[in-house]
């Protein structure tokens, strides 16, 4: 079975206020801020760390030739962007299978107590990746965001709606992702 | 009191300070709410079982590197902007003609956004014209507090364009990458030499501000529908250009007021592109301001693809439109009292030939441009 452990945000944060006060430039003080959660989308939608870091790369390079990093937007814009670029990356992932086994054997992971575990974990990550891209888009990226940390107010900024519909979206999304992953591995 | 929605129990469990006293005091009470918040609560686990992940501890600061040498990548392999190309040697007499044109690209863009498509939170293609539609205004139509509002940030890049006047076709037809057209013979009443405008390629952006609308409406005491959050901040950006225009009967008219005999004008089509609110949402609230006549309003939604279409203001009282036939493409025949015009659009280009003519006059004209 996969390896259980409480949900939590998986990317270690920087106190913002620190970056706010030594960073003059506006977009390298918006990466500094917003790099660790963008990854963090990212990464939990592909559970792939280089992926994850290519796809927030490439989120902050389109931002820059989009938008201002003054924009109250910002944040939102990014959020939105790393979780539907990651989403179409599994979507599109033909060479799943591939990753997810040199991602077990990635020496920058911890050393595993049971090696027979992290091969089953990462069979379980890539079966759930699959169900991911079965769902639909908006549904999965309500579900990743709120994995991903993101509080219900961000939720909503980033996919435009209503703080007070995240709750009964989320739940939805979360039955939808467990009926899509028992489907294809019945007890 | 009823029991806590789904969404409110599911809630909870991430952000219990989110629940409200009366709720709270309605939970506490409630063993239907706390057995419909265990069967959430178990189900958010097992959905946090099946997506975590292994911790990583990321690196922004060599992020921050990679990202900055592929801006500086891209950079340099891009062509050079038009303004980076463009030298400045405007001619003061073309302004006036020059400003209004710009700023009715502008209004005619901004009024005709609709129907996005690409992808959401991108960068949508909201304008680029393919046909044109006349749309009945006037004067009255436009208060001047309504014209002044400020929406937001106007930005030239680098600055507003300006027009170019030249002596001889062969540096028109080059500085604006458009064929110079000439009619198979010039209607009686149509002589002297042709003078050469290019209007090179520009672009130009516009980022809402409710902030600054409230303020501009405060001080012309006018009332304007609040600026919706989604449309705050985000931003428009126009690309227009290049233009030629070739005009007659400018050198008669030593007394400096400009009455052409004859402007035949092509440019390429302006294209809207949009960032955060979509190109539905901009219509409705632009649309919606007390400051547009209803009427314009209902016509611009009436036009069946807004998006692909040019809208045309004809002067109500002082000109009519009909539809017509331009070498096989569709286009709009203006007739007016002092004179007439047509405009088209073919293959990403729009043209119009006007003047002091009749319609029969321009319409030989424009059917016999090469």
């Amino acid at each position: 079975m996969l390896h259980a452990q409480a949900w939590q945000p998986v990317v270690a944060r920087t106190p913002l206020d620190a970056i706010r006060q030594r960073v003059p430039d506006p977009f390298e003080r918006l990466f500094l801020e917003e790099y660790p959660k963008v990854v963090a989308i990212a990464y939990r939608v592909l559970a792939d760390r280089s992926a994850a870091e290519d796809v927030a790369q490439e989120v902050f390079i389109k931002f820059h030739r989009s938008l201002s990093p003054d924009s109250e937007r910002a944040a939102g814009w990014l959020h939105s962007a790393a979780v539907h670029s990651a989403l179409n990356v599994i979507r599109g992932e033909r060479r799943r299978a591939q990753r997810e086994t040199a991602h077990a054997l990635d020496p920058a992971q911890p050393p595993a107590a049971n090696p027979e575990r992290l091969v089953e974990d990462a069979a379980v990550r890539r079966e759930v990746r699959r169900a991911l891209s079965k769902l639909p888009q908006r549904t999965a990226a309500l579900l990743m965001l709120r994995y991903s940390g993101l509080s219900y107010a961000e939720v909503a900024t980033a996919l435009g709606m209503k703080v007070g519909n995240v709750g009964t979206l989320l739940r939805r999304a979360e039955d939808a992702l467990r009926k899509e992953v028992n489907r294809a591995t019945p007890e | 009191m009823r029991h806590l929605s789904d969404g409110t129990l599911r809630r909870i469990y991430d952000e219990p300070l989110a629940l409200t006293s009366l709720d709270q005091a309605h939970f506490d009470g409630c063993t239907d709410c706390k057995a419909r918040f265990e069967s959430i609560a178990n189900g958010a686990r097992a959905t946090a079982t099946l997506l975590s992940v292994p911790g990583f501890t990321p690196e922004p600061a060599a992020a921050l590197r990679s990202v900055r040498i592929r801006i500086r990548t891209d950079e340099a392999a891009r062509p050079p902007r038009w303004y980076e190309r463009w030298v400045d040697r405007t001619s003061p007499r073309w302004q006036p003609v020059a400003r209004p044109a710009i700023a009715v690209l502008l209004a005619g863009a901004l009024l005709s956004g609709v129907t996005a498509t690409g992808v959401a939170q991108g960068w949508f293609r909201v304008f680029e014209p393919r046909t044109v539609a006349p749309v009945q205004v006037s004067s009255s139509d436009f208060p001047t507090a309504g014209a002044l509002l400020d929406y937001g940030d106007v930005k030239w890049l680098p600055s507003a364009p300006t027009l170019q006047q030249l002596s001889d076709a062969t540096a028109a037809a080059g500085q604006s990458g458009l064929p110079v057209l000439m009619p198979a013979s010039l209607p009686k009443g149509v002589s002297g030499p042709v003078s050469f405008g290019v209007v090179s390629h520009a672009t130009g952006s516009l980022t809402f501000d409710a902030e600054r609308l409230r303020a501009s409406a405060a001080k012309n005491g006018v009332r304007v529908n609040p600026m919706p959050a989604k449309i705050n901040g985000s931003k428009l950006v126009v690309n227009g250009g290049p233009a030629l225009l070739e005009v007659w009967g400018l050198a008669a008219n030593t007394g400096g007021t400009l009455a052409p005999t004859l402007v035949i004008a092509q440019t390429r089509v302006p294209t809207v592109d949009s960032t955060g609110a979509t190109a539905a949402e901009l219509e409705d609230y632009l649309l919606s301001q007390p400051g547009v006549p209803p009427d314009i309003a209902a016509q611009i939604r009436a036009i069946k693809d807004p998006s692909t279409t040019l809208p045309i203001p004809i002067p109500k009282g002082l000109a009519t439109s009909e539809p017509v036939q331009v070498n096989g493409v569709s286009g709009i025949l203006i007739k007016a009292v002092l004179g007439a015009g047509v405009v088209w659009t073919k293959k990403g280009v729009i043209y119009a030939v006007g003047g002091q003519l009749t319609p029969d006059q321009v319409l030989a004209i424009a059917t016999s441009l090469h």
